[in-house]
């Protein structure tokens, strides 16, 4: 007798951990309200959804998340005629869902489901802006019972870049172009092991850049001539900040390049990259071909390019850089910084780059 | 027959710990933190950043805390866990280990000297995290280490699942800038690029 108590005691203590694993299942079933997944059909049982606003490039994209009961196969295609995004889910009835919902009003309006027949369902997208193929992702998710999720059905849909019309020429004459120094003022920006102040540099990088653009006949408007604040000395940051992007939006400017130094804690890092926010379809292509002519400067290395929520990038309406000319913090780079050559070598690649960039958006715009 | 009652009574015993602990397993589950929207492909690799129950003592209950720091190259961020005592304010320590820094030998805090932790608050899944000054006075000004920063910030954060945004302040105040070229005007989410792969 006794032994067969130890027995069941030792089964028992073996069983434990399958024992638990089948209670926590169920618990986590029935807290969903899903049914057992069986041969039946699935439901679609929930939707949600949220505009994921990216921390480091602030781009947006919506995400629709609806559970289904069980697995589910999906196929979208987009409608140009009706500016659709259209979702067949096989295998998942309409369920107790709400037949339509709206949506953020920016990247999509409002979302319907539709019964396609007893066992397939339709997902409807009514979409803001038409989008590309290149836009849009729809995948599948198993359910996660560990964290209390059911099988879903996962729609992302990017905020598309406008389509703007733009008619730009060729060459650099009659170019309207904002120069913009960053910093200034009050505001020294970043400050060098050898006390070297950004704000400085930026500026004098920037007055060649205007000598050798006006030579080449663009129209130049910098944001600031002089060691000044552009909006005045007690402006919160951000004052600073959108008194820069006005001056460019105002006089309608063909382009906007603004030029910082960097810095980062560590004083190894160096080199030269061009930060972009691709909001008109130029951008990129701004970016890439000003960094282009400024990557091999002796001495510094090239970061490349880079897609950045940066203030003045994000809220000029035209194409636009921000250039990050060196780090200050690097002794070395902070020297070369200090050279007039190597400030004339650097506004030489910006104006060349300028150049470049007009004569490759003149073909694609079809402009003359 | 004493000897039998003895066992039985092990038995039951054992029974309701195994049921006992089935039942405290149930309940963590349901108390997790809200389904969150964006975190729904990383789910499946990390049940992350909750309460790990230990198996048999609740009195030494540990959490993981994953935090962020950059790379040497000022390039990415890498994350960096942490197995620390439960409490009940883990956003609130997780910002505290990433404002301690790292003891990683190739890895960069991204904090400014000084940064300390004001309050915290959850409200609609929006974090609003709120710094002394030292986080815009002693950051060194530059745009690689300002966006390191604010995404070191925002991905420590988006690592609770009821966390999809975050709304950085500083000195009870919401700000729009920490260097002049990061826009923070509005909550923002989590960013996968800058993770180094």
């Amino acid at each position: 007798m006794h032994r067969i108590v130890v027995s069941f005691l030792v089964l028992m203590v073996f069983m434990a951990p399958q024992i638990c694993k089948a209670a926590v299942l169920t618990g986590s079933t029935n807290l969903n309200g899903i049914k057992a997944v069986s041969s039946t059909n699935a439901e679609l049982s929930n939707m949600r959804w949220l505009v994921h606003k990216d921390g480091v490039e602030g781009t947006s994209k919506l995400r629709l998340v609806i559970d289904t009961t069980g697995p589910v196969k999906v196929n979208g295609v987009l409608s140009e005629k009706t500016g659709q995004l259209i979702i067949d889910v096989k295998d998942a009835s309409l369920g107790k869902m709400k037949s339509t919902a709206a949506l953020d009003g920016d990247i999509a309006d409002k979302v319907t489901f539709i019964k396609k027949d007893t066992t397939n369902s339709q997902v409807i997208v009514d979409l803001s802006n038409m989008i590309d193929d290149s836009d849009y992702n729809i995948f599948t998710l198993k359910s996660d019972v560990a964290n209390n999720k059911s099988f879903r059905v996962v729609i992302d849909i990017n905020k598309p870049v406008p389509k703007m019309i733009y008619n730009f020429t060729p060459g650099l004459k009659d170019k309207v172009i904002v120069i913009d120094a960053g910093h200034g003022g009050s505001d020294p920006g970043a400050i060098g092991p050898n006390k070297t102040q950004e704000k400085r540099i930026t500026l004098s990088i920037s007055q060649k850049v205007k000598a050798l653009l006006e030579k080449a006949g663009a129209k130049v408007i910098m944001t600031r001539q002089t060691d000044v604040d552009v909006y005045g000395p007690n402006a919160s940051a951000v004052e600073e900040l959108s008194a820069r992007t006005k001056i460019a939006n105002n006089n309608k400017a063909d382009v906007f390049v603004s030029l910082h130094i960097n810095a980062f804690s560590n004083s190894s890092v160096g080199g030269i990259s061009t930060y972009y926010y691709q909001k008109t379809g130029y951008d990129a292509m701004l970016a890439r071909n000003i960094q282009n002519n400024i990557d091999d400067i002796g001495g510094f290395e090239d970061r490349g390019i880079n897609s950045a929520g940066f203030y003045v990038i994000k809220r000029t309406q035209m194409p636009a850089v921000l250039l990050e000319l060196g780090f200050i913090s690097n002794p070395e780079e902070e020297k070369l910084m200090n050279m007039p050559q190597v400030q004339q070598q650097m506004g030489q690649g910006i104006v060349k780059g300028l150049e470049n960039f007009f004569a490759q958006a003149a073909k694609k715009g079809g402009g003359s | 027959m004493v000897r039998i009652r003895t066992s039985l009574v092990i038995v039951l015993l054992l029974l309701t710990v195994v049921i006992g602990g089935c039942a405290e397993n149930a309940n963590s589950t349901a108390t997790t933190p809200k389904d969150s929207v964006q975190n729904e492909q990383q789910q499946a690799t990390q049940g992350m950043q909750k309460n790990l129950s230990s198996t048999s003592n609740t009195s030494q209950e540990k959490m993981v805390l994953t935090v962020y720091h950059a790379t040497k190259d000022a390039l990415y961020l890498v994350p960096e866990q942490h197995v620390v005592p439960a409490n009940e304010q883990p956003a609130q320590t997780a910002m505290e280990i990433l404002a301690a820094g790292t003891k990683n030998a190739n890895l960069v805090s991204v904090m400014p000297v000084g940064t300390k932790l004001r309050h915290i608050s959850i409200k609609n899944n929006i974090a609003y995290v709120d710094f002394n000054e030292k986080l815009i006075k002693n950051n060194t000004g530059g745009s690689a280490a300002e966006r390191l920063l604010v995404a070191a910030i925002i991905n420590t954060l988006t690592e609770f699942h009821d966390v999809e945004k975050v709304r950085i302040m500083v000195d009870g105040k919401n700000i729009d800038t920490i260097s002049g070229h990061m826009d923070l005007s509005e909550p923002l989410s989590r960013s996968e690029k800058i993770i180094k792969k």
